[in-house]
């Protein structure tokens, strides 16, 4: 008996090295012949030498990898009729970044889904792998076959395994991203924003009209606890990379470049293509942000915030020192000179709230320190003003039509008795552009001879441009900022409400609040408006509550489940998940069922996503929450399959 | 003094006040006469005051310094007729240490001048006549009242502006070239500091307590609603829960509100009419950190009542971190019917209005609650959200749980004020809560910290009291490092460290000093502290490791070590250090006078004995002189010019403290002079640490209320070592 047991019989092989058209290798074996003898025989008798070290047998019926090489043939319980393909563990991918870019790199295949994110990501220099996963691509609108042709991949397929492994890093880049132009390139792709995009891609996109639309795109997450040949991805297959946890753990612009842009292009996009929503107001203000961060980081080379200031004070003490040195006017009039420069100008001004038909009076104007005050003329500016109006904390709005060379500043001034409505009439852009920065600062109590004054003037002038440009021309290439189209910095819905030169002073509006920010400040602004909107971070399932008879929807935030009523969209409740006590899965009849304290037990079966999904959100939700106490930088990959494997795990 | 041509014209008034002394005031307005005969009239007051009520032997000694003060409000003599004796006191006092204070510096300045010979030669016969640029606020506001006597306002305008004297320079032989450079340097850093210090507007606030009583105090412009609240604590000895709020009620309009603990006082009294019976409250105010005790009632309202009632601590700390210590703050979902004031009518409109953080919206007629159809209803950029009171009567309101947003300077009925009506007291206490946390943020959360800590402080401190003290006295070193901590710790935004620990180190070295207290004009018992005190603050509170080579990324650890052992070797020199220079003494308003005026002011007795009186003591004296400093800093760095550029910020002879201690004797806790020090620092080192650091801690750290200045100071001092060195 022994003996037959024992007996050699003929394993095939198909070995994918040798080409799709090859047969099977065959070999004898016998059933204690472990797998690591198998791949040695292999080897041997395909006389190939190459580094087999990724290579690892896959069995098709049970559609599983032999990656226990010291087990039996016995103990896997294969006989001769498997069909094992001999195979690398990592294969090429195209991966979907989450600003639209496509790179192309080897992911593991063998390991659960989790490990091939945390290998990408390492690959990539993205820290807390964790927030992130893969999910199959929203197939996009038909479109012509040139524009598949013609989009650019990244190709990462060379970097060597060995150094993803183990990067070592080089001024906190991975040292692969150094070895040749190429590489730099594609680093640069991750970790500098993209260019706003030309208005029709923003409208080739899919977008979700309904909560139920937002609900089928979490049906496309991989599941983390199995392998991607498991999920039938197959070799150079396309996959999305997305944070998939909206809760960003210990984000530091020092080390995270491409973690935060990656994560501002999710939110950028998430934001143009309403998946989150938002008011008017608020999208505004995520366009100017958008404006801000473009024009910001095409200002190369990237200079911090601060030394840009500093060339500013540099050049301003030069002027200084130059002025002491010519003598002939006392120091106090250079201080003067220097520290209360003014605007002198003959403007129109109306005030519309006065009874009177006079319409627009010209003046004498002078602006000095955060005041404005007029007289009748030039020559009478020396006596006592006619007026003189303190702007400090009042609102300021543009109201400009380049075309009709309409200037007009809209002051609104707090004084005891209310708000005084004052109009400003400049003759050209220049002036307008000058009043206008002199009026945003003093209305934020900084003076003339604040350091942001020519910025702003800068800011001001390059919206007007934008008002010139015809929106006709949309280059999606990176047209310089003067000539960005303002439908490129909001979703489609505004694209048919304004025209893009009505948008432009609105955008502009909210432009004056953030004009100062430093790239990072003004991603991380970005971020954080995002979210802080009511709807953010909430993915959505359709479900089925145990005993209803309807769909409905289920949101899934970063503390807690919402349940939300199909037909009105009205919050109905909310369970947060610190008052949870267990969750249990079945998965014949697809049911979770969740108990709270206090005795609330909810179940529910789920309709637009698997089971598993809803499972492993919530699971990786709790996994989120307790990172904060263990301070170490280590994943504590158990736990995470713990909290979110269901059965099949480990 | 020349004129400036044009439409402004500047007065100067020179008035004897004892021996050389001087005090310059200019003034800006429209009727020279006017104004010049009611200067006259309140100098005489204070000439007056001085002699007599406030410092018997002349508080100014006859060093020949000049004083530059200017005075840019008339209501000031009505005002001061009007507060009453010990008010007046208060006040003298405050002014005299103010004067004090600014003859310390000229006494610096003076001596900076001399230092490099060559310096003042080419320079412009300048201090004075750079130095003092009236600023337009104040003077705007001068011409505006100076025919009124108001007698109920609360707040009386005193803008003094000081010169700002340059600190000695001590250049070690160095080259022509670089004794220009340095020069050139210095003139600009004069220059640019005087400009600062010119613009720093002091008011005179009465303050009405619970029990109908009222204090006055000196508010600077760069104090935050915290310090004077800290001041307030000191004078009144309440308990100091984090309920303690500084309240304005607009008597006119029936609104009130709560200031904000990290809002500059100054700017919104400013926003009063001259005539308004607007009023300035101290009060606990439940509602203020509600948000922080209860989170689940603004967070979870929709909840059933039991389960929030229920609520374990554990969860409300992990609701309190969600929904203000995460990457964005996070505003209570309210939502709800809400009436409406239309603009200037007087019927009231219901909508369904909604918060979020970038305002309250409205829900348009026939629409659907989604996002993107909401109309808004207004920003919080400019407005402030208060309560209003009696709104049933006024203004025909549905229910007199009332909320309204105006911006700050209007003062008077209008339409651009936003009456908004609630069902009920806790609907208006969600929404006002709501609002306060969309505008203010992460600011409310760390006022609140900030007031926990000074509540667990003083909690330790009221305990440590009952028991003997004796147990800390008998080591006094000790006792003096805590208080260095202490000093640092209580204004520095992130340090940790543990409140017992403050505690301990605000209880003074209790009882020996009681009994040397009261005698002692000798310096040595009594005044070691106070050096410490007064430099060590600024060091540690910011940026101060810039001092030593590393900038140690943990602020709270790092920085002890070299702190204690430089800090205390100083401060046990300074003793010795302390009697020679006689310009000192003589600047020091002689101790004795100052513990009697609180009692017979404001402080019952038995106060006096317990903690605060030896730092307030201490705090008193114009502290070392700058040249003593000087030598302090001189070791690390010859080329260092000892008390850096802006004076007004300099720890050595800050105003502010002074100015605090006569009104609030014991230690001026939150002057806002932090900011210079770290630059101080900074200076020799390049610019590699500063940058970094800088930025949020001089916004919330020491509440000075100057952050932007500090920055783009820090900035040009950076700019300015990068010149010298090539």
């Amino acid at each position: 008996r022994r003996l037959t047991s024992m007996a050699a019989w003929d394993l095939s092989v198909t070995v994918e090295d040798l080409g799709s058209d090859a047969p099977p290798v065959t070999i004898s074996v016998a059933s204690d012949l472990h797998v690591g003898g198998v791949i040695v025989k292999l080897v041997e008798k395909t006389q190939i030498k190459r580094d087999w070290s990724d290579h690892a047998l896959w069995w098709e019926q049970k559609q599983r990898w032999l990656l226990r090489t010291a087990w039996t043939l016995e103990k896997y319980g294969i006989h001769a009729d498997a069909r094992l393909l001999f195979m690398p563990q990592h294969k090429p991918l195209k991966l979907g970044l989450p600003n639209g870019k496509t790179v192309w790199l080897r992911a593991c295949f063998s390991n659960p889904v989790f490990q091939t994110v945390m290998g990408i990501c390492r690959m990539l220099n993205i820290r807390h792998p964790e927030e992130l996963s893969l999910l199959r691509p929203v197939e996009e609108k038909k479109k012509k076959k040139d524009k598949d042709l013609t989009e650019e991949i990244y190709d990462l397929t060379e970097v060597p395994l060995s150094s993803v492994s183990r990067p070592c890093l080089y001024n906190g880049t991975p040292a692969h991203f150094a070895d040749s132009e190429q590489m730099e390139a594609v680093y640069k792709m991750l970790s500098v924003t993209q260019p706003p995009p030309a208005p029709e891609a923003i409208a080739k996109q899919y977008r979700p009209a309904s909560v139920v639309d937002k609900a089928h795109i979490n049906g496309r997450w991989l599941d983390s606890s199995r392998c991607l040949k498991q999920q039938g991805i197959q070799e150079n297959d396309r996959l999305w990379l997305r944070f998939k946890y909206y809760a960003f753990y210990d984000m530091d612009p020092k080390y995270d470049a491409v973690r935060l842009t990656q994560l501002y292009e999710q939110a950028r996009w998430a934001i143009l293509l309403e998946d989150v929503d938002c008011t008017e107001e608020e999208m505004m203000l995520f366009g100017a942000l958008q404006y801000h961060i473009n024009k910001v980081s095409l200002s190369e080379p990237q200079m911090p915030s601060s030394s840009a200031a500093l060339d500013d004070l540099e050049s301003a003490l030069q002027s200084l020192e130059v002025k002491m040195e010519g003598d002939g006017n006392s120091a106090s009039d250079l201080l003067e000179n220097m520290t209360a420069p003014e605007l002198n100008d003959y403007l129109k001004i109306f005030r519309p709230k006065r009874l009177t038909l006079k319409g627009y009076k010209q003046y004498w104007f002078k602006f000095q320190d955060t005041s404005i005050s007029y007289f009748k003329s030039k020559e009478e500016s020396i006596g006592e003003p006619i007026q003189q109006i303190n702007l400090k904390g009042c609102e300021v709005a543009p109201d400009v039509n380049v075309a009709a060379q309409k200037f007009l500043i809209r002051l609104l001034i707090p004084a005891p008795e209310g708000m005084n409505e004052v109009y400003l009439r400049c003759e050209n852009e220049q002036q307008y552009a000058q009043w206008m920065a002199g009026c945003r600062l003093a209305s934020k109590g900084k003076s003339l001879a604040d350091s942001s004054f020519q910025s702003e003037i800068q800011s001001i002038r390059s919206f007007l441009a934008m008002q010139k440009t015809n929106s006709g021309s949309s280059n999606n290439a990176a047209a310089s900022d003067e000539s960005i189209n303002t439908h490129s910095l909001v979703s489609p819905r505004y694209h048919k409400k304004y025209k893009p030169k009505q948008l432009t002073p609105r955008i502009l509006d909210a432009y004056q609040n953030i004009a100062q920010l430093s790239l990072t400040d003004a991603l991380l602004r970005f971020l954080q408006i995002w979210q802080a909107l009511p709807d953010f971070g909430h993915s959505y399932v359709v479900v089925r509550f145990k005993g209803s008879r309807k769909d409905e929807v289920l949101g899934i935030a970063p503390n807690r489940l919402i349940r939300i009523d199909l037909g009105v969209g009205d919050v109905v409740k909310t369970w947060r998940y610190n008052n949870m006590k267990q969750w249990n899965v079945n998965w014949d009849i697809k049911q979770m069922a969740i108990e709270f304290e206090g005795n609330v037990n909810i179940a529910f079966g789920c309709v637009t996503a698997d089971c598993k999904i809803v499972h492993e959100f919530i699971g990786g939700y709790i996994f989120m929450s307790t990172r904060s106490r263990e301070k170490s930088d280590t994943l504590n990959e158990e736990l995470f399959h713990k909290l979110t494997g269901g059965h099949e795990a480990l | 003094m020349q004129l400036q041509g044009g439409t402004h014209v500047h007065v100067a008034f020179i008035l004897k006040l004892t021996g050389e002394s001087r005090i310059i005031t200019f003034v800006k307005m429209d009727d020279i006469d006017a104004m010049f005969s009611d200067l006259l009239g309140e100098m005489d007051l204070l000439t007056q005051s001085l002699g007599e009520d406030v410092v018997p032997p002349k508080p100014l000694p006859s060093t020949e310094q000049d004083i530059n003060l200017s005075i840019g409000f008339t209501g000031l003599n009505a005002s001061i007729n009007e507060l009453e004796d010990n008010d007046l006191d208060a006040l003298m006092a405050d002014l005299v240490a103010d004067l004090n204070a600014t003859e310390e510096k000229i006494a610096a300045e003076i001596q900076g001048l001399h230092v490099p010979p060559s310096s003042s030669s080419d320079l412009p016969p300048p201090p004075k006549g750079l130095s003092v640029r009236p600023s337009y606020s104040i003077t705007s506001s001068s011409s505006s009242g100076n025919n009124n006597t108001n007698s109920s306002s609360s707040v009386t305008t005193a803008s003094s502006s000081t010169t700002s004297p340059l600190p000695p320079i001590q250049s070690a032989k160095p080259t022509m070239e670089e004794v220009e450079a340095q020069m050139k340097a210095d003139k600009i850093k004069l220059a640019l500091e005087k400009l600062k210090e010119a613009k720093v507007k002091k008011l005179v606030v009465k303050v009405l307590m619970n029990d109908g009583s009222s204090k006055t105090l000196m508010v600077d412009e760069r104090q935050t609603v915290r310090e004077v609240l800290e001041n307030l604590f000191e004078k009144t000895h309440c308990d100091c829960n984090v309920d303690w709020s500084l309240c304005e009620t607009n008597h006119e309009l029936q609104l009130e509100r709560t200031f904000e603990d990290h809002e500059n006082l100054v700017e919104p009294l400013l926003a009063w009419t001259r005539d308004s019976e607007n009023k300035v409250l101290f009060q606990e105010r439940k509602d203020k950190f509600e948000v922080f005790k209860n989170p689940q009632n603004f967070y979870l309202w929709k909840k059933d009542k039991k389960s929030l009632t229920d609520m374990k601590d554990k969860d409300k700390e992990l609701l309190v971190e969600e929904n203000f210590c995460g990457t964005s703050i996070i505003v209570p979902d309210l939502e709800g019917v809400l009436f409406l004031k239309e603009d200037g009518k007087k019927s009231w409109k219901q909508r369904l209005f909604q918060l979020r953080a970038s305002g309250i919206y409205y829900v348009p007629k026939g629409k659907t609650k989604s996002s993107r159809d909401l109309i808004c209803f207004i920003q919080f950029n400019n407005v402030n959200v208060y309560y209003g009171k009696d709104v049933k009567n006024r203004y025909k309101a549905p229910t007199d749980f009332c909320f309204a947003l105006k911006h700050p300077q209007i003062q008077k009925e209008s339409q651009y004020i936003k009456y908004l009506c609630c069902d009920d007291a806790w609907t208006m206490n969600l929404w006002v809560t709501g609002i306060r946390i969309a505008k203010y943020g992460a600011s409310l959360y760390e006022n609140y910290q900030t007031a926990g800590r000074k509540a667990a402080v003083t909690a330790a401190v009221w305990t440590n009291r009952s028991t003997p003290s004796s147990s800390s006295a008998s080591t006094p070193s000790p006792t003096i490092k805590a208080k260095t901590q202490t000093q640092a710790n209580g204004y520095a935004p992130k340090s940790q460290a543990g409140p017992p620990n403050q505690g301990i180190g605000n209880l003074p070295p209790p009882p020996p000093p009681l009994n040397e207290i009261l005698p002692p004009p000798p310096p040595d018992p009594v005044f070691p502290p106070p050096p410490p005190l007064l430099s060590s603050k600024p060091l540690p509170q910011r940026q101060q490791p810039s001092n030593f080579p590393p900038p140690p990324p943990d602020p709270v650890f790092p920085p002890p070590p070299p702190l204690l052992s430089s800090k205390p070797l100083p401060q046990r020199q300074q003793p010795s250090n302390f009697p020679p220079p006689p310009l000192s003494m003589d600047s020091l308003p002689p101790p004795p006078p100052p513990p009697p005026m609180d009692t017979s002011s404001e402080d019952p007795p038995d106060f006096l004995p317990p903690p605060p009186a030896p730092a307030g003591f201490s705090s008193l004296p114009p502290p070392p002189p700058p040249a003593k400093e000087a030598t302090f800093y001189g070791n690390a760095n010859r080329s260092l010019p000892p008390p850096p550029p802006h004076t007004e910020f300099l720890p050595p002879p800050p105003p502010d403290p002074v100015i605090l201690a006569p009104g609030a004797p014991p230690p001026p806790p939150p002057p806002p002079a932090p900011i210079a020090p770290p630059q101080a620092a900074a200076q020799p080192r390049k610019m590699g640490p500063a940058p970094p650091k800088r930025t949020t801690p001089v916004l919330q750290g020491g509440g000075g209320g100057d952050g932007g200045g500090g920055d783009f100071m820090s900035e040009l001092m950076s700019a300015m070592k990068k010149r010298t060195d090539h």
